[in-house]
């Protein structure tokens, strides 16, 4: 598709996508996206030319012209715009420009987001010559769309439980959970033997609940959508009984059912609440407050398993949009974005975890043992369901998840009525 | 006794308000002196145990003068076009007589109660096409006459007679000159109110320079605030309270200046 100066259909398909800004609330569907898409045309040989505009969010936007002075070095006739966008917004930024038609040629794009984008044709399929059988699967799962790979995946994280080595010790256990009933233990044992005042940090609903409650749900073999992605499938057993052990945390009063905000770190070095399930930015975090030696003070363990251990696998993509003038170099780029030798460079960069399996072989990214638990976690990690309306599905989920922990609401009721509004929803296929 | 009581009831209503206004005001302040650390401590601390200047050495880092000139020139210009024009089509509207008026001025009215989102998408579109995304005029175009400005003018000129008008016409002073010589030096408390309005409106803007600014160089200070201290997965609160307080402060300055002229206008044009 060309870029047309007028609205087009998709600019018109676009201003329905926009209804987080409250423009219209239109559902974002796209006739043609129902069949398979076509296959994406080869990238032409030699080094890239011309010029090419980047969107990238935060601190990523900012250090990403560092990572690309390689790239321009071996392609001496191309050039670059990098432009930061702040994370909060971007999704708003991002919905404009595909309305207007004014997407850069390469973005970063949220892991949420890539159903969405495709459903506006607003992203290019991958074409063949770039390998995806090195990536982590959850994360490969995640750029794929209706079977077909769209961009691919940059970055990872995954989230694992982080514990207090030296207060578990005090409360006589030496070895990490592995299923249910063991986290419970432990923090119970927090609470009874080291003095916690709750044995373990956990979201009693409200936003991004989910992402702790659904891999819960996957661990005990449960699923939110089908294998298609046609539809929604929160009420099973399996389900149910995730949500009940999630909602048991906060009725045997093991997990605060009102904690404040951003006291997680806090709480975590004085040992108010010895443990907490997050993502690989917490190390930094809780080692910045918890001052020199803390790091040896805590460790971190899987998910515990029911069926499986499984986790919440986030981070971002890559991703080549529609209507670019600059297809070969943008694809290009790409490419040498997804080497394992620059996702360690970028690593080193950005500490942001490589989405490469061969790029954790590098010791600067392996010496570190507790990445190792990451990485572990990293081969059972399952991306969001890839659903263009997801993130309104999360929503009411969220809404209903801070029911059952602060109402009592029966999880099985809780499921019925995500269920429904899911349905509502639709899943914009 | 009663006409002793009433000024200390007063005083202590009016504190006790004063103080719920100014206290987040105060914790912004104190909080940008703050380490992360400090910041998200509870209990929290009220003044800073360890004042530090870092956040704002971390904020003059990056080319916090690009966004700050950006932000000036937009809503200068948002303002002074604002002030002129938005007055010419107000004054127009109150006190002259031309076909089509009462048309013109339900459109005005129309516009006011449309929400700017409704527009926002296509507005985007238009700037797009005209081949000004990403520029600063881009930023400055779409808001230099507000129907709000334009209305708000209207209903300050409606409160001056129309005599002067006439008694200007037949002294034989020309159309033009009516409008600058005699009723816009009379407006001055209307401008200072339109003034400061229009200036926040634009210096706080957020979305629009947003999705319309594609590079660095014409990020505006609260897009750039946004980006540098929000990430993916936590928020530097130090640098983000050190920037809210130097965005606050020229918005002070500006009222500190017009003072005066604010609460008079803010009372003459309230009445009507």
């Amino acid at each position: 598709m060309t870029r047309s100066p007028h609205i087009t259909r998709r600019a018109l398909v676009g201003l329905g996508a926009a209804g987080t800004l409250g423009v219209l609330t239109a559902c974002g569907r796209d006739e043609s996206g129902g069949g398979p898409a076509e296959p994406a045309e080869p990238i032409a040989e030699g080094p890239a030319t011309g010029s090419l505009t980047v969107w990238a969010m935060g601190a990523e936007g900012e250090k990403l012209p560092e990572l690309l002075a390689s790239f321009e070095e071996a392609n001496p006739d191309v050039s670059i715009e990098v432009t930061p966008v702040p994370w909060d917004s971007a999704h708003d930024k991002f919905t404009s420009a595909i309305a207007a038609g004014t997407a850069p040629d390469v973005a970063q794009v949220g892991s949420t987001w890539m159903a969405e984008f495709v459903s506006l044709d607003a992203l290019e399929p991958t074409p063949e010559s770039i390998a995806t059988d090195d990536y982590f699967a959850g994360a490969l799962e995640g750029v794929t769309v209706e079977d077909t790979v769209y961009g691919v995946p940059w970055y990872v994280e995954t989230r694992v439980v982080y514990y207090r080595t030296d207060l578990a010790e005090q409360a006589g256990i030496t070895e990490p959970p592995t299923d249910w009933d063991g986290l419970v233990a432990l923090a119970q044992a927090y609470q009874e033997q080291a003095g916690a005042t709750w044995g373990i940090s956990l979201q009693p609903g409200g936003q991004g609940s989910w992402q702790t409650v659904l891999p819960l749900m996957w661990s005990n073999g449960g699923q939110v959508v089908d294998e298609a992605g046609a539809q929604f499938t929160f009420e099973s057993a399996q389900n149910e009984e995730a949500l009940a052990y999630y909602q048991s945390y906060f009725t045997d009063g093991i997990a605060n059912p009102a904690p404040a905000e951003g006291v997680t770190e806090q709480d975590f070095v004085s040992g108010d609440v010895p443990m907490f399930i997050s993502g690989p930015w917490m190390m930094s975090a809780v080692e910045a407050v918890g001052g020199e030696g803390f790091a040896d003070k805590y460790g971190v363990f899987v998910m515990p398993a029911a069926e499986t251990s499984s986790s919440f696998l986030g981070g971002a993509n890559l991703g080549v949009f529609q209507g670019t003038q600059n297809r070969d170099a943008a694809w290009k780029l790409v490419q040498h974005l997804s080497m394992p030798e620059v996702q360690v460079e970028w690593f080193g960069l950005s500490t942001d975890l490589p989405s490469l399996q061969q790029a954790w072989e590098d010791e600067s990214v392996s010496s570190n043992e507790k990445f190792e638990v990451f990485r572990t976690q990293l081969d059972t990690a399952l991306a969001p369901p890839v659903v263009a309306t997801w993130e309104q599905v999360a929503s009411k989920f969220d809404a209903q998840i801070e029911e059952v922990c602060k109402n009592d609401l029966a999880p099985a009721e809780a499921l019925a009525t995500t269920q429904s509004e899911a349905q509502g929803i639709g899943t914009g296929v | 006794m009663i006409e002793k009581r009433r000024p200390v009831l007063t005083y202590v209503v009016l504190s006790i308000f004063l103080l719920l206004v100014i206290t987040p005001f105060l914790w912004m302040i104190l909080g940008s002196i703050k380490t992360q650390g400090e910041l998200l401590r509870v209990p929290p601390t009220w003044w800073p145990e360890e004042p530090t200047l870092d956040n704002f050495r971390r904020l003059f880092e990056r080319p916090f003068a690009r966004y700050f000139t950006n932000s000036t020139v937009v809503a200068v210009v948002v303002t002074a076009g604002n002030l002129l024009m938005s007055s010419m089509f107000g004054y127009a509207l109150a006190h002259l007589r031309f076909p089509g008026k009462r048309i013109l001025f339900a459109t005005v009215l129309a516009c006011l109660m449309i929400p700017g989102l409704v527009t926002f998408i296509p507005q985007y579109v238009l700037v797009v096409n005209m081949g000004l995304a990403n520029t600063i005029p881009a930023l400055i175009l779409p808001f230099l006459v507000q129907p709000f400005s334009v209305f708000l003018m209207r209903q300050f000129f409606l409160g001056i007679p129309r005599e002067l008008q006439e008694a200007g016409r037949l002294d034989g002073v020309g159309e033009i000159a009516i409008f600058f010589r005699i009723y816009m030096p009379l407006a001055v408390p209307a401008f200072a109110t339109l003034g400061i309005l229009t200036f926040l409106g634009s210096w706080n803007n957020f979305l629009w320079p947003l999705v319309v600014s594609s590079s660095e160089s014409t990020y505006t200070l609260p897009v750039a605030l946004a980006l540098i201290s929000t990430g993916q997965n936590e928020t530097d609160y130090g640098l983000l309270l050190a920037g809210a307080t130097l965005i606050v402060a020229p918005i002070l300055v500006v009222f500190l200046f017009f003072q005066r002229h604010f609460i008079q206008g803010i009372a003459a044009t309230g009445i009507k």
